[in-house]
């Protein structure tokens, strides 16, 4: 299976979509805003703006890596018979949706860190244990969104599993509050964020980043989605590579 | 990869070998496939023994792909049982037994053909060498080159190679010529037939004629999900009925006593020196002649009543 998670990371990393929204687009917005807000707090957590933003754009890299190396490539291959190539092998069927998780969580990481080296080097942002932390969690905290992306891409076809990954992708970044604070939204707005799991995300990381323990809230809105969108995922891989 | 212990692939080994003597290679009793109320393949008994290559020919629609996927383990037969060295085609499959290129498949774009043969190959138990791999589809100028700089036929000469990486025992071909040039076509049979030379199974669908001719020792004619046909080419031509054939040749002033035993001849006419001989079986009896007699034979003329009468007859007897 080390030889397959090696495999689908290669083709991911060699993929210009990949590169420009995971890595471009929140390194990029990390440098552009924390340039203009970086020094100013924000009110509802007291962070400083320029970790604010740290978190906000790893969040946002973190969920469009994982929901772009799902999606489209999945619904890809099995619509090309890609899947029906390894269905004729002795690989089994759980290691192909084992793989994709375990594909997606590593290529989370080159977000992750590069937004974070970014803050450091550019907003001389200090490497805490806090920040490590903020890391770990926004790491494994992108399981839902993995699942989302896989969801997809087992139930839709590739015309159509590109619109809605790049909705899911912007509406959940936009939504929950990682290109604007919550706080700047309107109420109706701040309730649909708070439903959303990408605000419980980011604000996990939020709170950890100020030094608190995350709000039960937050944490148990998190629990509840990866759950339910794994169990979805779960669900979709079968009903897609079912026998006929 | 493989979840299985040392102990159980020890038991794989021992019991490969006994599968070995006496074990067909592909066993179809009373298989039925239906989707809704359309039966694909509709009661099909069917044994292959190991070693051989054989085609399925038939009409587009005629339940070969489905034949095939039933045979892959990808569809399951509504009746009847599949059976792949003994064991279900899942098990097959599961234990590396079976290659197959099937008629759609797309390689990943990003990744090149010395990186997508290599993953497959490394999925099976008893793979075999790479750049042996590389070799036998003729990859080995193109190993670095990335999926989506392929041409068409060096595509398919790719999927060729991922059907043979696991080394598997029965190899399966669904139409694999279908998009190829004649030169690609030339070459492709040739590199199947190097893979059928060590002793392996080869099955391949094909709606080519001359294809199941060329490279089969036996052919199978499908038509509306059933076998219409079985037995060598010649037989199948013979056996349809579509014009015997006749082969003639100047006689002279030899003896003709023996002629008319010589295999597959049905009828023996002699006018002026010449004779004609109406055949079932064309190649045996021009064989036979040669081998068979001492006969000095001159201007020898052949007209065999080719598959492609005996396809259409035998499909079309079908059809109705």
């Amino acid at each position: 299976m080390l030889n397959y998670v090696k495999l689908e990371a290669t083709r991911m990393l060699r993929n210009k979509r990949y590169i420009i929204f995971v890595v471009a687009f929140p390194v990029g917005f990390y440098l552009l805003y924390s340039n203009l807000w970086g020094a100013q707090a924000d009110e509802s957590t007291g962070l400083q703006g320029r970790i604010f933003l740290l978190v906000s754009m790893a969040a946002y890299g973190a969920l469009a890596a994982s929901i772009m190396s799902t999606a489209v490539p999945w619904a890809q291959e099995r619509q090309a018979g890609w899947l029906r190539q390894l269905q004729i092998t002795p690989l089994p069927g759980w290691a192909v949706i084992v793989t994709k998780m375990i594909t997606a969580l590593l290529l989370v990481l080159p977000a992750l860190l590069l937004v974070t080296l970014a803050a450091v080097l550019v907003q001389h942002v200090s490497l805490s244990g806090q920040l490590l932390a903020v890391i770990a969690a926004m790491w494994v905290g992108a399981i839902p969104f993995a699942a989302l992306g896989l969801t997809i891409g087992s139930l839709l076809r590739p015309d159509t599993a590109q619109p809605l990954a790049m909705i899911c992708m912007f509406g959940l970044a936009l939504l929950g509050g990682l290109w604007f604070p919550v706080a700047m939204l309107p109420e109706t707005m701040r309730g649909i964020a708070r439903a959303l799991p990408s605000y419980d995300y980011a604000d996990i990381g939020w709170q950890i980043a100020a030094g608190k323990v995350p709000g039960t809230a937050s944490l148990a809105g998190w629990v509840a989605w990866a759950v339910v969108l794994s169990a979805l995922a779960v669900f979709a891989f079968r009903r897609a590579t079912v026998r006929g | 990869m493989s979840s299985r212990t040392p102990d159980e692939r020890h038991c794989d080994r021992r019991s490969r070998a006994f599968t070995v003597i006496g074990m067909n290679a592909i066993e179809l009793s009373g298989v039925r496939k239906s989707f809704g109320a359309v039966r694909a393949v509709d009661g099909l008994d069917l044994t292959m023994e190991p070693g051989r290559t054989v085609a399925i020919l038939g009409p587009n629609g005629a339940g070969k792909s489905t034949t095939i996927s039933m045979l892959l383990g990808l569809a399951r037969p509504t009746a009847g049982t599949v059976r792949v060295f003994g064991h279900s085609p899942e098990e097959a499959v599961a234990r590396g037994e079976i290659g197959a290129m099937l008629q759609e498949g797309a390689l990943i774009p990003e990744l090149t053909v010395r990186e997508t043969v290599d993953f497959i190959r490394r999925l099976y138990p008893r793979p075999l060498p790479l750049e042996e791999i590389l070799r036998m589809a003729d990859l080995t100028e193109l190993a670095g080159r990335r999926a989506d700089r392929l041409s068409g036929g060096q595509t398919q000469r790719v999927r060729f190679a991922l059907a043979i990486a696991g080394g598997p025992r029965l190899l399966v071909l669904d139409e694999p010529t279908a998009a190829m040039d004649v030169e690609s076509r030339r070459a492709f049979w040739e590199s199947m037939r190097g893979y059928a030379s060590a002793g392996r199974t080869v099955l391949f669908a094909t709606h080519y004629l001359e294809e199941a001719d060329e490279n089969s020792d036996r052919v199978i004619v499908m038509a509306r999900g059933r076998l219409v046909a079985d037995g060598t080419a010649a037989e199948i031509k013979a056996g349809a009925g579509a014009g015997a054939g006749t082969v003639a040749f100047s006689l002279g002033d030899q003896p003709a006593a023996g002629l008319d035993v010589l295999p597959g001849v049905t009828a023996v006419d002699i006018q002026g020196g010449t004779v004609r001989l109406v055949t079932a079986d064309v190649d045996a009896t021009v064989a036979a002649l040669y081998r068979g007699t001492d006969l000095d034979v001159r201007d020898l003329q052949v007209r065999g009543a080719d598959l492609e009468d005996a396809f259409l007859s035998l499909t079309q007897a079908a059809e109705v």
